[in-house]
């Protein structure tokens, strides 16, 4: 089902689309671009390549109740929380849905899987959007990314001359095209294929890195690379491929709520045990874990580099420390030493 | 700029090289360039080899002296190299017993000021290939041809207001001082915000620091915040919970600038860490002009030998709520 | 303390979170409650060793869990029991008032007063008008954690 839509008429679409539930949009937020939940008067941007913040907020929101309970007397109630309602999360790039994709392994293909990232994943309808003009640091062809095409969505949309492609591809994605009716115009004339997209090219090397790296917990080279590291955490949570969480109560007089929100392998406290012990004590057993995590660990039970080039972590760490550099040092280039 | 810079690069490499291989310093802190020619990363520099790497160009934002705090666990002799906030940072960490005058080397570097990467794109209208600088101008080559902007219109918000590009503090300044700058317009946020009601004002903040991570990156790039602890991570008592709810950003947010009353010096570097692009500065900004109101001129940082406002009282100093 | 305390079903109370140093304000209440004066039950008292005792994120959990004022009191400068707590409070305490005042609070929701043993009158009036310049602002929604609301309000 092919549709188009005039990108003035926009806000209307926001409109009818916003009336069924929540609908998540690339939103000027002051400063930056964020997705978030489109609210009447809200600031849809399209043109921006990519959000501050990746779209995993959709999937896997920075914080979600999960439990409420009570206690009386030695009564314990535990109260469901019902927090799934259908979503549409319009304007998802294709690095950031690839990086859903990665969620997914960890999530779902799991067992036991996570129950709350299910129906969310499942009652939510994905709008892909090309990308026309890469940002300097977007590199997600070197992981073979195709900035023009998110192939695991359910509607794929290219902005064109004024327009607004819509293609559905499944039946979700059918489904909302429908809901927005007439507000769509037939398209089945235009030509749905955004041009060819080219991204910046660091010339990595990813063959065989994860296979390399097994043997490299205890290499010199991080003894070096972290030390700029500034333990603030940026990269983690910009990052779509990162998915740690914390969980916390908040409660009083035996009654509160259950809550998990999102966590980094860079907090000093990320590894706190009960008795005071930290297995990864300093910056440099944190960074060595978050790189490994990208680049061995995931790969090793997943096959994949858990990095889409999403370019964040290039723009937001405050000391210019990223997945680019890590890959450098691992692969190859030399690390002074002492 | 090309030239300027592979001079005045020069020239900061010769000072420090001759410390740094001579054994005065067992590590230099100074910059290195990242992917781009606007991009600079910390270097940490042991072997001539290491300086070979060093920049000074108009992007070494990153405060270094903050990396002390580590350093000098490894190391009985550091050099840093410190632009006007940077100075005032090692003086902060001075004050606050963090680091000892003798175990650091400072090569002052009088700062022009850094550029900001998205003001060139937006002066540029697009991705700029690259600049040069003259005479306070800036040529900002793209891919249509090329755009020319005043210097101080370029400026990373830290540094637009910046009072003090000079080192407060140095052992060897490198190149001639710049001289206290005017700025007008440093407390002009604050003031238009003290005009808002308070709702409006209440309103503003809202919204501001609803977009807040809560990552604490603001925390981790701060030299006031040298705390073992913070509060943030305290467990018992539990002030700070992870929520993201309005109620937690706020008391996050008003307890972060807080504690830096009398403290912050204004070095802009949490908001220039924040991945939100949080007005951070608009909160520190307050507390220094009420503590200036209030307890008279103080600036943090410059003077280690000056008492800093909140250590210390007079009995007649005036209060800000009604003491009949 | 409980938001389920000053918001009822028969209308609203304001609840107001009094921090009073041991030594001067506190006695002070204490005369007051001794000479038989009165003051609003809305006043919720705790007991500082000092003013100087005081950490501003006492006030801000106030706020977070459902008072619509907090008043800090203290001994006059001077007669501080130790020697200079309330000069330094003083100072932090101002610098922290216009802070709050600039994130949005009205000033009346959070004030110091210095209220000496021998001054139950004063601690009486003092208390009496902040309840008053409360009620007449009307509940206090900022900051407050929705959260609570949404426990406390259940029980
Ligand atoms: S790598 Fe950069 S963004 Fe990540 S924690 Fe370290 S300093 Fe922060
Ligand atoms: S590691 Fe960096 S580039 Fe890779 S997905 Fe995460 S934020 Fe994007
Ligand atoms: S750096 Fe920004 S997003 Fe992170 S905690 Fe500070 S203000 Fe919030
Ligand atoms: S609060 Fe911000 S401006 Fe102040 S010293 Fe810390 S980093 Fe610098
Ligand atoms: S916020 Fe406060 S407690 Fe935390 S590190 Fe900074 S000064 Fe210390
Ligand atoms: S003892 Fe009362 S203010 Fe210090």
């Amino acid at each position: 089902m092919k549709k188009v839509i005039a990108r003035e008429k926009l806000p209307e679409l926001w409109k009818s689309l916003a009336a069924k539930g929540p609908l998540f949009l690339p939103i000027q937020e002051g400063p930056v671009v964020l997705f978030q939940p489109w609210s009447e008067g809200a600031e849809a941007n399209l043109d921006a390549v990519n959000t501050a913040v990746s779209a995993k907020d959709v999937f896997l929101p920075r914080e979600e109740t999960y439990l409420q309970y009570r206690c009386s007397g030695n009564q314990l109630e535990l109260i469901p929380v019902e927090n799934a309602e259908p979503v549409i999360a319009f304007g998802v790039h294709p690095c950031d849905l690839k990086a859903v994709e990665m969620l997914d392994k960890v999530y779902l293909d799991q067992e036991p899987s996570d129950e709350l990232y299910r129906q969310r994943r499942e009652k939510t309808t994905v709008v892909g959007l090309s990308c026309r003009e890469p940002d300097p640091f977007c590199f997600c062809n070197e992981f073979g990314i195709n900035p023009a095409d998110a192939p695991g969505a359910d509607v794929m949309a290219h902005l064109k001359n004024g327009l607004v492609l819509l293609e559905a591809r499944t039946d979700k994605g059918k489904a909302l095209l429908d809901q927005a009716g007439d507000l769509l115009q037939d398209g089945s004339d235009e030509k749905f294929e955004a041009a060819e997209v080219k991204t910046a090219d660091f010339g990595l090397n990813l063959e065989g890195l994860p296979e390399n790296l097994k043997e490299r917990f205890e290499d010199p080279v991080w003894d070096e690379l972290y030390k700029s590291c500034l333990g603030c955490g940026v990269c983690t949570y910009v990052c779509p491929t990162c998915y740690c969480f914390d969980v916390e109560d908040f409660g009083h007089e035996g009654e509160g709520q259950r809550f998990r929100c999102w966590d980094s392998c860079m907090y000093g406290h990320f590894t706190d045990m009960a008795g005071g012990h930290n297995p990864r004590a300093g910056r440099k057993e944190r960074v060595r874990q978050r790189f490994m995590h990208k680049l061995q660990y995931y790969p090793e039970t997943f096959n994949e580099i858990a990095c889409v080039g999403c370019g964040r972590c290039l723009r937001s760490c405050p000391v210019n420390l990223d997945i680019v550099q890590a890959i450098k040092a691992l692969g190859g280039e030399t690390v002074e030493q002492r | 700029m090309a030239e300027r810079n592979v001079e005045s690069v020069n020239k900061v490499r010769e000072a420090v090289s001759q410390d740094l291989l001579g054994g005065r310093i067992d590590l230099l802190l100074g910059w290195e360039k990242g992917h781009y020619w606007w991009q600079s990363r910390p270097l940490f520099a042991r072997s001539e080899a290491d300086l070979e790497k060093l920049a000074w160009d108009s992007f070494c934002a990153v405060n270094l002296s903050r990396y002390l705090l580590e350093e000098l666990k490894d190391h009985d002799k550091v050099g840093v190299l410190v632009k006007g906030c940077d100075a005032r940072a090692f003086n902060r960490l001075l004050q606050d017993n963090m680091v000892r005058r003798e175990q650091v080397i400072l090569y002052g570097l009088p700062c022009p000021g850094m550029l900001d990467y998205n003001r060139l794109v937006e002066k540029a209208g697009g991705a700029p290939l690259e600049i040069t600088e003259e005479n306070g101008r800036v040529i900002i080559k793209v891919g249509s041809g090329e755009q020319e902007a005043q210097r101080d219109d370029l400026l990373l918000d830290k540094c637009k207001d910046c009072r003090y590009p000079d080192p407060a503090v140095y052992d060897q300044l490198l190149f001639s001082p710049q001289g206290e700058k005017e700025v007008t317009e440093r407390f002009k946020t604050v003031e238009e915000l003290e005009e808002m009601s308070a709702e409006e004002r209440f309103g503003y903040w809202e919204k501001e620091l609803s977009r807040c991570l809560r990552c604490y990156a603001c925390r981790q790039a701060c030299p006031f915040c040298s705390c073992r602890e913070c509060f943030v991570e305290q467990e018992n008592p539990r002030w700070q919970g992870r929520a993201y709810q309005p109620s937690e950003n706020f008391m996050f947010h008003l307890v972060r600038a807080y504690h830096g009353t009398g403290r912050c010096i204004d070095c802009g570097e949490c908001e220039r860490s924040c991945p939100v692009d949080i007005p951070l500065q608009e909160l520190n900004r307050k507390l220094i002009k009420d503590i200036n109101e209030l307890y008279g001129d103080y600036e943090a940082g410059l003077d280690p030998e000056q008492e800093p406002p909140l250590l210390t009282y007079r009995p007649d100093d005036p209060a800000a709520f009604s003491e009949k | 303390m409980s938001a389920a305390l000053n918001e009822t079903a028969g209308g609203w109370e304001p609840l107001i979170v009094s921090f009073c140093c041991n030594w001067c304000s506190y006695a002070g209440g204490d005369l007051a409650g001794t000479s038989r004066m009165s003051y609003p039950v809305n006043v919720k008292v705790i007991r500082v060793p000092c003013s100087g005792r005081m950490n501003p994120m006492f006030v801000l959990r106030a706020f977070q869990r459902g008072a619509d004022g907090v008043l800090v009191a203290g001994c006059h400068p001077g007669d501080c029991h130790y020697t200079s707590g309330n000069y330094q409070s003083r100072r932090r305490l101002s610098a922290f008032k216009r802070l709050v005042e600039f994130a949005g609070f009205e000033p009346e929701r959070f004030e110091v007063r210095w209220i000496s043993s021998s001054e139950g009158d004063k601690f009486a009036e003092e208390m009496t008008s902040i309840t008053e310049k409360i009620k007449a602002l009307g509940p206090n929604r900022k900051m407050r954690d929705a959260r609570w609301q949404s426990v406390t309000s259940k029980v």
